[in-house]
């Protein structure tokens, strides 16, 4: 059974920025930790198993706002957003900004030195339902003016390092950004991580709705970036392989279509790579339903299906001019 | 959960605990005019801040909890905004004089160390850890109000001209204290300047002082501004640049990081020191470093002020 919803349950709260890093050359290991070296002092961090996967120092940034509501009314909340650039197989760059709401003591702002002290900690100064702030966040695209926006705070970090001097800005292939906005509750006592809803909206907004047992919000965070690098996966090569016009017949336009997808893309696939256990069972659900992996698994086998009967004709055509 | 058996050192990075005194005590700082007033002032100087370096050891006893309090002492040349004399000549002058009023000065810093010492730019590190404190009404989409190389304690009064450029005059409205209590004291602090060439303040310079001496500042998770001793077969450079950026100057001396910091200063430096304040009051400090100040001030029974600037003290002294 779920918790009784009350305005002590901690929430965490983020949004997740998606692009293809504009740059001709996937980045190596030295340059994504340059590209990323967003804090001079601090360590850039880089792991390289299971694949290559470099993160930014986190960045804060000070907030003094309303909390989304869903029905009841917006209490005021101060403290700091956490935001940070992840970078995968030197490709995918993704910046992430969270937060999670923990209900003041007091009913005032206190002085900015409590609040430095809490980084990525946003206080709530007035009582209101976990419940209700979880929805009115899910809920309402675009946020209004004047409510807490962790998606502006990662729109604003995407923009600073897709204009770095290390990128040639040329991508290997079209695509768009994609956001995915998330929130969670504390899971039931005992309970593993689950998923309650995953939303595609109109505008192209994901929503993730999350019952989680890990308070630490870059845990949960790094979860959903995964769920939203997967996400922007599937997107991407649906879109591309849709111009591709896969099947109309012209074999050379095709190819020069799919090759890009090939070289940039058909390797980046391994959801849960670094998810910890207590969240595992997230990527569980939604590759039951709708299978995340079986709908990549079937467009990847006809890219490499339509690559084979693209280039044999090409072949032949090759041995029987030698 | 698991234990994780595949690890990755770049992927958690460590950070180096320092060892601490209880009380970093600052016996001043010297600026060439002091200097062009020559040894006499020196002499004065010295002789105002024995009494009240006195009272600060007795306070540090107290915090120690009875226990032998751990205080070192430290003095800080310029050498940034103008360089003057030589470490030869100098050096070997403030020490005697000093000694002369029952003083004695452990470590001796340089102040351009606090913009750049051993190849690591510490005032630039320092500037991209400040977060500034939001006015109500900032939800993220806008970036900080900061001007850019200015930090404020509150809000601004509204720029003038954009008033008038819409045609229509906006009545003045004054600045505010974010937190003031009934009435605002509003301070706006330059950080630094381009002329052409990028200067720090000397109260940007230093905080970073201060954040050094309450052991907080890492470069990737190493201690920086190290003290260094002269070798016994070293003798004191002629250059400034040429003396180590923190100069340990007595062997058996407390550790030159401590839990809190007491600085004698003249009360011209008043202003400064507010300055310093509104800096350290909105620095994003190591969280690591934090802690581990935090856990060796609790295995010690000795309480560490939360909030970074006030585990800064001072005496200003009347004068110049």
């Amino acid at each position: 059974m779920a918790p009784a919803d009350s305005g002590l349950q901690p929430v965490l709260c983020g949004e997740v920025r998606t692009s293809v890093l504009r740059t001709s050359e996937a980045l190596t290991a030295r340059t994504a930790v340059q590209l990323l070296n967003l804090r001079p002092d601090e360590h850039v961090l880089l792991s390289e198993r299971p694949n290559l996967r470099v993160v930014s120092p986190q960045l804060l940034t000070g907030v003094d706002c309303r909390l989304p509501a869903a029905g009841g009314s917006r209490p005021r909340a101060v403290g700091t957003v956490a935001a940070r650039a992840v970078l995968t197989e030197g490709r995918v760059l993704q910046t992430s900004a969270f937060a999670r709401l923990v209900p003041s003591e007091g009913s005032h702002r206190r002085a900015w030195g409590h609040y430095l002290l809490r980084p990525g900690v946003v206080e709530p100064l007035a009582r209101h339902q976990a419940r209700d702030v979880v929805d009115g966040f899910l809920a309402a695209a675009p946020l209004p003016g004047g409510v807490l926006n962790p998606g502006a705070v990662a729109e604003r970090l995407l923009d600073h390092v897709l204009r770095h001097r290390l990128l040639d800005q040329r991508a290997p292939f079209k695509s768009g950004r994609t956001r995915l906005r998330w929130a969670a509750l504390p899971a039931a006592e005992g309970a593993g991580a689950s998923i309650e809803r995953f939303t595609v909206a109109a505008d192209g907004l994901r929503t993730v709705a999350l019952r989680t047992p890990v308070a630490d919000p870059a845990a949960v965070a790094a979860l959903c970036e995964d769920l939203a690098l997967h996400d922007w996966l599937l997107t991407t090569l649906l879109a591309l392989v849709e111009r591709s016009r896969l099947g109309s017949g012209d074999g050379e336009a095709v190819l020069a279509a799919l090759r890009p997808l090939v070289d940039h893309l058909l390797h980046l696939w391994m959801p849960g790579a670094r998810v910890p256990d207590g969240l595992s069972g997230v990527w569980e659900t939604l590759e039951k339903q709708p299978g995340f992996s079986r709908q990549w698994q079937t467009l990847v086998q006809r890219i490499r299906d339509q690559v084979a009967v693209q280039t044999a004709p090409l072949s032949r055509r090759v041995l029987a001019s030698s | 959960m698991t234990e994780q058996i595949f690890r990755e050192t770049t992927a958690e990075p460590r950070t180096q605990s320092l060892p601490l005194a209880h009380v970093s005590l600052e016996l001043g700082h010297l600026y060439m005019e002091d200097f062009e007033d020559g040894p006499d002032r020196l002499r004065e100087h010295f002789a105002r801040v024995k009494p009240w370096a006195d009272a600060a050891h007795q306070a540090a006893a107290v915090m120690s909890g009875g226990r032998r309090a751990r205080v070192s002492t430290c003095f800080l040349i310029d050498d940034y905004f103008t360089q003057f004399s030589s470490p030869r000549e100098l050096v070997p002058l403030l020490l005697g004089e000093a000694k002369a009023a029952g003083l004695e000065i452990d470590y001796l810093a340089r102040e351009s160390a606090c913009a750049q010492a051993d190849g690591v730019a510490l005032a630039a590190a320092v500037e991209s850890r400040l977060v500034e404190s939001p006015t109500e009404g900032s939800d993220g989409t806008r970036p900080g109000v900061r001007e850019v190389g200015w930090l404020s304690n509150g809000q601004r009064s509204p720029a003038s001209d954009a008033g008038e450029a819409m045609g229509r005059v906006v009545p003045w409205t004054p600045p505010s204290e974010a937190g003031a209590r009934r009435h605002s004291i509003f301070v706006d602090v330059e950080l630094w300047n381009e002329d052409p060439r990028r200067t720090w303040s000397c109260p940007f310079l230093a905080a970073v002082w201060q954040l050094a001496r309450l052991g907080l500042l890492r470069h990737r998770g190493n201690p920086v501004l190290e003290p260094r001793s002269l070798r016994p077969d070293q003798t004191l450079p002629e250059t400034w640049s040429a003396l180590p950026p923190l100069l340990r100057l007595n062997d058996s001396a407390a550790p030159f990081a401590a839990y809190r910091t007491t600085s004698v200063l003249p009360s011209r430096f008043l202003p400064i020191e507010h300055a310093v304040r509104v800096v350290l009051s909105q620095v994003e400090a190591d969280a690591t470093a934090l802690r581990q100040v935090a856990e060796r001030a609790t295995a010690e029974g000795i309480q560490v002020p939360a909030d970074i600037p006030d585990r800064a003290a001072y005496v200003f002294y009347p004068g110049p």
